[in-house]
């Protein structure tokens, strides 16, 4: 496969500059391509965003994140800016921005060659009891369930310029929709989606304009047609790529939507889902349980293909997916988290103090492991285009799922504090991970930093040598 | 009394002294590394400095932090340090530690502790079963962290304690567990030894105390028991006190110092070591140290503020993109301020190097010997009105001839 230079890139047809397909096995197997946008870091297909929390990968300070991660985009979701309209403009919308900078990027000092993707809800959002509008759709601020009218999606997109958003989709969340309930968000996405391309389109705009993604809410293709129609006929030169919410509906697609990039939006809980996604044709993933894993600290060890087995181990049992760095085992484990791996918590830190981190619930364990969880993500994608590029992907595939154990291993202890925009909690559901100190006031915080930890019982301080028992209380 | 000279795990150079004031640069050679003192220690209680790497606290020029002996003792336990090889080894730090030694903890978080000439008796936190924490456990544990600066044992009372009879015991003690200390000690030439002179606010028990512990020649020497809450006045004055009596040769800490005013006051003292927790927990409520003051960055006034966090600030979170830094500005800490642990992160770092460079730039006046007009300076961006400049800090710097009310 030739390589196209930046100079020819900048010649092709305007539908082709963002996206090249460099193989695709058919037209619905796995695919390696080329999201390429100007002075943007090139996206090689499959790969995957990194799923910010407020504009930050959750854990990782923006000099981290630039210079322990390998990440080329990130999917940012708008409700996450949204403070208290409509009383309140979003403090976001008041950033400064130079002619063609990203008044998103740098309000979030994301660096300007990172693809910054938009869209309205977190990845995955908070499902509140509020249904979408004709006009607007639920969502899940800082502050609470709020309604976002798609006008003010569209101008915030204009404000913050990223350099792909996506089209709002009418997306029913918690409840499988009726048919009449799916006619509705045919209609509804198509009447929002080109009222987004309407006003992008205005001559005003076109400077700095965002590239477009179209939605495909998760109903079937055949309850949607109206508008899957009217996308892959009057629309489709004016959309660079499809976020799909539905893993199914790719196969279904129209002819003319296949040559587009295919951003997934379905649930993700698996790198045997995520394999299964890549094995019919999508491009793109926001990958959650990176993030989920991190938090459990559980430290991803998986590779693509899986290793060789030898005769004599093909018929011992699966290999786990990760290390629970929680397990006791590797109280003083000097070694590397991941044995090779060169991601700076693997070069710099090892086990012992990892679980220390984990034990002690101290922030520098999220921070540690997210470093290397992406790592092994990076590793994982760029295996991946080599094993469909060689031809041996479906057999990989294969072998990956028979090596390992499906799921992640399970968590054993408790994952940072978790806030009201990353969860929903049922009526008298006890705090989720509560902090470690809960004093109230300033005076008791300051016992707290150095607080006893509670519950250590007496043969532990003996044998760690800290104190020794007596015999009675003088 | 004074037994054979302790085998020393450091050097001290004197570089300057103010002319006016007892403000001292100087260097100190630890066995990783030299330290530039005046210098503020951040605290690293649990081996980790809230979530920040220790790539990125070497970043904010950090060469010395602290570990707390109580919270390493517990978690991960003498027997994980001592396999691993040390607390250097365990958090991948490879500059100096100072560890405290327990002590502290012991007597101020639990209730029930209760000092014998033994040790610190305490209730176990599990059971309520009766424990002993000695002088002889609390070195061991500090040779297992290999900390290239570790702490006596001492009898610590609150100096509000009205009780001068207990107060004078505590003293004496402190002395005689300094000896079990040094006798305890295993690694003399590896790790330095600093005795804490106690005493309370009584000058003339500090007065004691310190010629008692300055015959014990240890390689420093630590001011403790202050910092519980006693009127700035009296400690100014022990600080004061006892910085006249101690060796001039020796580094002198004053121990859980950490507000920008007092260590600013405290080097004019002729103190030269200080830590506190105070940048980085404060970090984790949002707030922001500059040299006009503390900002709460969750006040919806920074929402839409998109100055950095302080103006100049050579913070790789304040630095502007153009000089190789970030550029963040307050309105996305306000926006991750609380809600994101990044944040706090990014607060931990500004605080930090806030206080590390606050020290550098007052060793560079001491050189340059100007400290009184850096000390007016710093007086005069914090209290642009001068009539609302701490008291304690005018009277404190009027005795070491430093006139904040006068032009």
């Amino acid at each position: 496969m030739a390589e196209l230079t930046p100079e020819q890139l900048e010649t092709l047809p305007d539908e082709m500059r963002i996206f090249t397909i460099q193989k695709a096995i058919e037209s619905s197997g796995p695919r390696l391509g080329r999201l390429s946008l100007a002075g943007r870091k090139v996206l090689e297909t499959p790969n995957y965003l990194g799923n910010a929390s407020r504009g930050v990968i959750p854990h990782l300070s923006p000099d981290n994140f630039r210079r322990h991660t390998n990440v080329s985009g990130v999917y940012l979701s708008l409700e996450d800016f949204i403070e208290k309209i409509p009383r309140d403009v979003p403090p976001i919308y008041n950033q400064d921005a130079a002619p063609n900078e990203s008044a998103l990027k740098r309000f979030i000092c994301l660096p300007e060659d990172n693809i910054a993707v938009l869209g309205a809800r977190r990845y995955t959002p908070v499902v509140g009891s509020a249904h979408n509008t004709d006009t607007s759709i639920s969502i899940c601020a800082s502050v609470g369930f709020r309604s976002l009218p798609v006008q003010d999606y569209i101008t915030a997109t204009l404000k913050l310029c990223p350099d792909i958003a996506i089209c709002l989709a009418d997306v029913v969340y918690d409840h499988n929709p009726s048919r009449r309930r799916m006619e509705k968000v045919s209609d509804r996405t198509f009447s929002w989606v080109t009222k987004m391309i309407e006003q992008l389109n205005r001559p005003e705009v076109q400077e700095s304009r965002p590239t477009l993604f179209a939605p495909i809410p998760p109903v079937p293709i055949g309850r949607q047609w109206a508008y899957i129609d009217k996308l892959s006929e009057e629309l489709k030169d004016e959309i660079s790529g499809l976020a799909i919410y539905d893993a199914e509906a790719i196969g279904n697609l129209p002819e003319p939507l296949t040559l587009l990039p295919r951003l997934s939006m379905s649930p993700l809980t698996s790198p045997n889902q995520l394999l299964q996604q890549i094995a019919s044709g999508y491009d793109v993933f926001i990958v959650p349980f990176i993030n989920l894993a991190s938090d459990a600290g559980i430290a991803l060890t998986f590779q693509f293909p899986p290793p060789a087995t030898t005769s004599v181990d093909t018929r011992s049992s699966p290999v786990e997916l990760g290390l629970n760095l929680w397990d006791k085992v590797y109280e003083a484990d000097v070694s590397a988290v991941m044995e090779g791996c060169s991601c700076h918590c693997c070069t710099s830190h090892h086990r012992a103090f990892l679980q220390h981190l984990l034990n002690a619930r101290e922030m520098l364990a999220w921070v540690l492991l997210q470093m290397h969880n992406h790592h092994v993500m990076d590793n994982f994608f760029a295996r991946v285009r080599k094993s469909i590029a060689d031809g041996t992907f479906e057999e990989d595939r294969l072998a990956f799922e028979r090596y390992y154990v499906p799921d992640l291993p399970e968590q054993t202890g408790l994952g940072p504090r978790i806030r009201g925009y990353q969860f929903k909690s049922g009526e008298g559901d006890p705090k989720a991970n509560p902090a470690p100190f809960t004093m109230l006031d300033a005076q008791r915080e300051g016992l707290a930093e150095s607080a006893t930890p509670g519950d250590v019982p007496d043969s532990e301080l003996i044998e760690h040598g800290f104190a020794e028992k007596t015999d009675k209380a003088s | 009394m004074a037994p054979n000279p302790m085998p020393s795990a450091l050097t001290f150079e004197l570089i300057a002294k103010c002319s006016v004031t007892k403000a001292r640069a100087s260097l100190l050679t630890l066995p990783h590394g030299p330290v530039q003192l005046p210098v503020f220690m951040p605290v690293g209680t649990q081996a980790t400095l809230k979530g920040v790497t220790p790539e990125q606290l070497e970043g904010t020029g950090c060469r010395l932090c602290l570990n707390n002996t109580y919270h390493l003792g517990l978690k991960p336990g003498q027997a994980v340090l001592d396999a691993v090889g040390g607390a250097h080894k365990f958090q991948s730090w490879p500059h100096n530690i100072l560890t405290d030694s327990g002590g502290f903890q012991m007597v101020s978080l639990l209730e029930l502790a209760k000092v014998t000439e033994e040790g610190v008796r305490f209730l176990s936190p599990h059971d309520g079963s009766p424990m002993l924490l000695t002088p002889e456990h609390s070195i061991s544990l500090q040779n297992s962290i290999g900390s290239d600066i570790m702490m006596q044992l001492d009898d610590v009372i609150a100096t509000t304690s009205p009780d001068l009879a207990r107060m004078e015991e505590a003293m004496h003690r402190s002395v005689r567990w300094l000896d079990r200390c040094i006798a305890a000690h295993k690694y003399p030439e590896r790790q330095s030894l600093f005795c804490i002179i106690q005493g309370g606010l009584n000058l003339e028990l500090r007065r004691e105390c310190c010629r008692e512990m300055v015959a014990r020649d240890t390689p420093g020497i630590a001011i403790g028991g202050l910092s519980g809450g006693e009127e700035k006045d009296s400690y100014c004055r022990v600080v004061d006190t006892c910085t006249g009596l101690l060796p001039e040769m020796k580094p002198r800490y004053v121990m859980g110092v950490g507000y920008p005013e007092d260590l600013v006051v405290s080097v004019a003292l002729g103190a030269d070591m200080f830590d506190c927790v105070w940048p980085t927990r404060t970090a984790r409520w949002g707030n922001a140290a500059t040299s006009s003051g503390t900002l709460n960055l969750k006040h919806g006034n920074y929402a839409n503020d998109f100055s950095p966090i302080e103006e100049g600030c050579t913070c790789i979170s304040c630095r502007p993109k153009s000089a190789g830094g970030l550029g963040i500005s307050r309105a996305y800490i306000y926006h991750l301020a609380g809600k994101e642990t990044a944040g706090a992160h990014l607060l931990s770092i500004h605080n930090v190097h806030y206080l590390l460079a606050l020290m550098r730039s007052a060793r560079e006046a001491i050189i340059a010997d100007r400290y009184p007009q850096f000390v007016k300076g710093f007086f005069g961006k914090l209290y642009p009105d001068r009539t609302m400049t701490p008291s304690w800090a005018v009277t404190a710097l009027r005795r070491v001839g430093v006139d904040l009310l006068a032009d």
